[in-house]
């Protein structure tokens, strides 16, 4: 779509479009269901500053995936899953009010204490009542208590001594101890302790670009601040990053995303040094170290070649990095695969959106508060390993002023629906811009599911990779700790699988290595793996090698009667 | 640049702790001193966050005009600026006994600069300090110890004069106040945009009452608005053809041009800023020409009040008109997918404050210097290649300073931040505003008062 800057001609060519879409919305796949659902919300920015994200949480582990969002100058909201397609805020008896003081941006979800329930990462610019001369503040940790409501333990986890304008959060356990850390993209210089006293060098400080949080979690009872032990030593105008493994070594990456790169510090590619606790930074040489506003990253295999590949958001060009594999550099490709448009960005999610299986693209694009200027979202479905623009043809053309996006099974219906969080105009604007609630009814396609239950890793896998095989082809996914812009996608890994019935194998590969397989599962379920405890490993190894000596007897004793029989390699025990 | 200036300020403070005057010790010459002060100055301006072009272009000039009103009671050739700017009715005035001139000046430039960047780190005002207690040290030793406290007593109250004054000329710590968060216009078209691809955060323009300051000079607020080609989006029409000529620009740079474009951006986060580049030229002019310690200092006070009164106008006449950068224009209606060398900076086009002040610097250093004067400016030697955009950061060679005024002009045309007209207006103006800094009687008889055109 082209970019117009003018607001009348903006106007004229939205109440263009959206005749148009009139028109031809009699059956599109995804449906704005934002109202039916209940969902009502639009995030307020602070002095035209950014945000906001959302992620995907099951506050109550019933299996029905809800959203919090985060509201920046508004109140933050959960969502809570009704199973039926609509929702139901319950923020305020949740304990979570804490959050009123603050200006909220990004958030995110783990179990950080292991004990079962997602606890929630909420990050924050400023506090929201006060005109504070330096906008700085904590960053929230709320525990959850299994009976949905969450306990403040911002300070049990030492969150309050690091005041700082922080934007988006990403859980991924580096050290793998198996207990998920966090890193913390901040954007202004940050404080540690309070500031009784602030001079004009105080103030003038504040506008300069920030160093990072690295957060070890320390055996789920509290964060300690290790970026300079690990070896990180920039400042950026940072929008925070993910963990991932670019590399397919199995252990977590970090790719940070940094605003105003080509002035400030571009962004960062950290290569994990595991078992030396040393993150390196690689970008300058992989061709990641890109000079740009980024604002976020969707991350996907998006020609199942086995590699992960990252699409980075930006004001005006996007950027679709792809992965070569071990110590070749990306290359950027978003002319060459058709994802060459000009707009500005900032959530972004792979999908498998239409259950074929390869990964569609969704963008949420959005003006720069208070220009009123309506840019629609993309969707770029994949066919070929090449991509199309069809998000009018889809019905996820909206001209909201879009930031956060994320991608869950609301109605556990196999396909993926989508969430957007949409800012409040500052000045007018000449359509609705609500965060909305996108319902995929597209059915078509088998899909799979998969939901891990870690034991010594992170509780819900978050970092794991996810390879799952069917017609010959093989997908990989990993467990989203944080991504998109300032946002996190479902905690289970969806695959798409056309006309296939069943899958050949999933493979879990727990970070760390450890790799669990199960073969020839029927589609359109949900998957459960639940990780094989590190210790029982040197007993099952002993019970594998005297099976085998079984085997082999067995074999042999039957070979003698010539006989013959086939077995299924299943060793590894699933729980469904 | 950064390294030298450390490099140079560590070996200063390397010999102020460890060394006592000695006879082997270099000679410290008038010019060394009045350099390194301004090697300071500009160490201070790119070391302080929330550094801009109008805030620096305001301290320069103060700092110029204290380091000539500290001494200039010693020189009977060299008149005062009392009551010639606007508004500075009175500065204190050195007493019978005797004083020595440099001390005076040394203790004044510390001053003003602690002052004027009240708002700098500790650890830089450290550095201020250190500098002042090395030349005492140098210059004190063979003085009498009430000339040296009185010459020092005597800087420091024409410092505090001088700052006092400043407070209400509208921009006193204009440094809090880079974006006014209030500040709003409506969109007319050919209206000024916050940048896509631009060099600050904000989505507000840069100090958009800056204009309404006081001006040093009378004669400078007294000048005409100038005239601007209006917005058409005709083909035909002039607006076209000035977007169109940076457009057409932008696709054939040769590397001397992006080397150009990059030399003279110093973009306020990373740099001294145009107007503290200007103040550079200044000093390698002096390290060349090596004059007389006065007219080191007037040279500094004109190329201060010549940068300071440039911002204000240009200023003035940026948000009267308010105009679009050349980005805008291009992406609208010749190329949806064009993107400047170099990223916008955050306020009006027209006309340029590059060329504004380059211009008014041209002329005040043609009237100390004439017109011809070779010199290699090396700025930016030692900042590393810009790899993104494969550029180098090579010297620059000059014949002239009106060669100098027009590559920084030309420089802002092939970064396209700056159609033709911004950079043909803000050199005409901008001569007009050093031309008045030039019409001030520096000198009390028509010694070299020479200023041409």
């Amino acid at each position: 779509m082209l970019m117009q800057r003018s607001n009348t001609c903006a106007f004229v060519f939205v109440s263009v479009c959206t005749f148009a879409c009139f028109l031809c919305s009699a059956q599109t796949p995804f449906v704005n269901v934002t109202e039916a659902s209940g969902i009502r919300h639009q995030f307020v920015v602070y002095e035209g500053m950014f945000g906001g994200g959302a992620c995907v949480t099951d506050v109550n582990n019933d299996g029905w995936e809800d959203v919090y969002l985060t509201g920046g100058m508004a109140d933050d909201a959960l969502y809570l899953n009704n199973k039926d397609g609509t929702f139901k805020n319950i923020f305020e008896s949740s304990g979570l009010t804490d959050t009123k003081k603050f200006v909220t941006q990004g958030v995110a979800t783990a179990d950080i204490n292991k004990d079962g329930w997602l606890d929630l990462f909420i990050t924050t610019i400023t506090e929201r009542d006060s005109a504070r001369q330096i906008p700085r503040a904590e960053n929230l940790v709320f525990l959850n208590n299994g009976n949905l409501t969450f306990t403040n333990a911002t300070k049990q986890y030492g969150l309050n001594e690091l005041q700082s304008f922080s934007t988006g959060v990403c859980f991924g356990d580096f050290d793998l101890d198996g207990f998920t850390d966090a890193y913390v993209g901040n954007y202004f210089f940050g404080y540690e302790g309070s500031l009784t006293y602030i001079n004009d060098s105080d103030i003038v400080k504040s506008s300069q670009t920030a160093a990072p949080y690295l957060l070890r979690n320390v055996e789920g009872k509290r964060f300690e601040e290790v970026s300079a032990a690990y070896g990180i030593n920039f400042k950026g105008f940072g929008f925070g990053g993910s963990f991932t493994d670019f590399d397919r070594d199995n252990d977590l990456d970090l790719f940070i995303n940094n605003d105003f790169g080509y002035k400030a510090m571009p962004n960062v590619l950290l290569q994990n040094e595991y078992p030396d606790a040393r993150l390196v930074e690689r970008a300058k040489e992989l061709n990641l170290d890109l000079p740009i506003n980024a604002m976020g990253t969707a991350i996907g295999d998006y020609d199942n070649n086995g590699l992960m590949d990252y699409y980075v958001t930006n004001i005006r060009f996007n950027r679709f990095m792809v992965n070569h594999g071990k110590g070749k550099p990306f290359t950027e490709e978003s002319k060459a695969k058709g994802l060459d448009f000009v707009s500005i960005s900032w959530g972004a999610n792979f999908s498998d959106f239409d259950n074929d299986k390869d990964l569609d693209l969704f963008v949420a694009n959005g003006d720069l508060n208070p220009n009123g200027v309506p840019l629609a979202d993309y969707y770029f479905t994949n066919a070929n390993n090449t991509f199309k623009e069809n998000a009018r043809k889809v019905g996820l053309n909206d001209y909201g002023i879009g930031r956060g996006s994320v991608v869950f099974d609301m109605d556990n219906d196999g396909d993926l629906d989508l969430l957007v969080v949409n800012q409040k105009a500052v000045l007018e604007y000449p359509v609705a811009t609500f965060t909305n609630l996108f319902r995929n009814d597209s059915s078509i396609g088998n899909w799979i599911k998969i939901k891990l239950e870690g034991i010594n890793s992170d509780k819900n896998g978050i970092g794991a990779m996810i390879e799952v095989t069917a017609d010959g082809v093989t997908m990989i996914r990993e467990i989203d700790g944080g991504s998109s812009h300032l946002s996190q996608n479902s905690l289970m890994a969806h695959f798409g699988l056309g006309d296939a019935t069943t899958v050949t194998s999933v493979k879990v590969i727990w970070p760390g290595g450890k790799v669990q397989q199960v073969t020839e599962q029927n589609a359109n379920q949900v998957l459960v793996i639940k990780e094989i405890p590190d210790e029982e490993e040197t007993s099952l190894a002993i019970i594998i090698s005297v099976l085998s000596i079984i085997v082999v007897s067995v074999l042999y004793l039957l070979m003698r009667k010539n006989k013959t029989m086939k077995r299924k390699q299943d060793v590894n025990p699933i729980l469904k | 640049m950064r390294r030298t200036l450390n490099t140079a300020l560590s070996f200063i403070i390397v010999f102020a702790v460890c060394c006592s005057p000695r006879a082997e010790e270099p000679l410290l010459t008038d010019q060394a001193v009045a350099t390194a002060w301004a090697d300071m100055t500009l160490y201070v301006t790119k070391n302080t966050p929330a550094n801009s072009p109008t805030y620096a272009s305001r301290a320069l000039a103060y700092i110029g005009l204290t380091m000539y009103e500290s001494i200039v009671h010693g020189y009977p050739s060299h008149a005062s600026m009392i009551r010639q700017l606007n508004g500075l009715d009175s500065l204190p005035q050195p007493t019978h006994h005797s004083y020595d001139w440099l001390i005076s000046l040394n203790a004044g430039q510390a001053r003003i600069l602690k002052r004027l960047y009240n708002q700098t780190s500790d650890d830089n005002k450290k550095k201020i300090d250190s500098l002042e207690a090395y030349f005492v040290q140098r210059l004190a030793y063979s003085r009498d110890e009430q000339v040296v406290s009185r010459s020092a007593a005597y800087g420091q109250s024409v410092a505090e004069a001088i700052f006092e004054w400043s407070k209400s000329d509208g921009g006193h710590r204009g440094y809090l106040a880079n974006f006014d968060k209030t500040f709003h216009r409506d969109k007319t078209p050919g209206c000024w945009e916050p940048p896509l691809y631009g060099q600050a955060i904000s989505h507000r323009p840069l100090h958009p009452k800056w204009g309404e300051n006081r001006n040093f000079l009378l004669a400078n607020k007294e000048l005409q608005l100038p005239l601007m080609i209006r917005y058409n989006q005709d083909k035909l029409s002039d607006y076209y053809k000035e977007c169109h000529a940076v457009y057409e620009k932008n696709r054939i740079l040769t590397q001397d041009e992006k080397e150009a474009a990059l030399w003279w951006g110093d973009d306020p986060g990373e740099t001294f800023t145009p107007p503290g580049h200007s103040y550079y030229v200044a000093t390698l002019v002096i390290r060349k020409a090596n004059p007389a310690l006065i007219k080191c200092a007037e040279t500094y006070a004109r190329v201060g009040l010549a940068v300071g009164d440039a911002f204000i106008n240009c200023w003035k006449w940026k948000y009267h008109f308010y105009s679009e950068r050349p980005s805008s224009f291009i992406t609208k209606h010749i190329d949806e997918r064009w993107e400047s060398f170099w990223p916008d900076p955050p306020f009006p086009a027209f006309p340029s404050g590059h060329a504004t002040q380059a211009a008014a610097v041209a002329k005040v250093l043609e009237s100390l210097y004439g017109p011809e004067f070779e010199f290699t400016d090396d700025a930016h030697a030692k900042r590393p290649r810009d790899r993104f955009r494969n550029v180098d950061f090579k010297p620059r060679s000059f014949k002239t300073f009106w060669a100098v005024a027009e590559e920084t002009a030309n420089s802002r045309f092939y970064g396209g931040i700056h159609s033709p007209q911004d950079n043909r207006v803000g050199l005409e103006e901008g001569a007009k505003i050093g031309n008045n800094v030039n019409r001030l009687n520096w000198q009390k008889e028509p010694m070299y008062a020479d200023a041409k055109k």
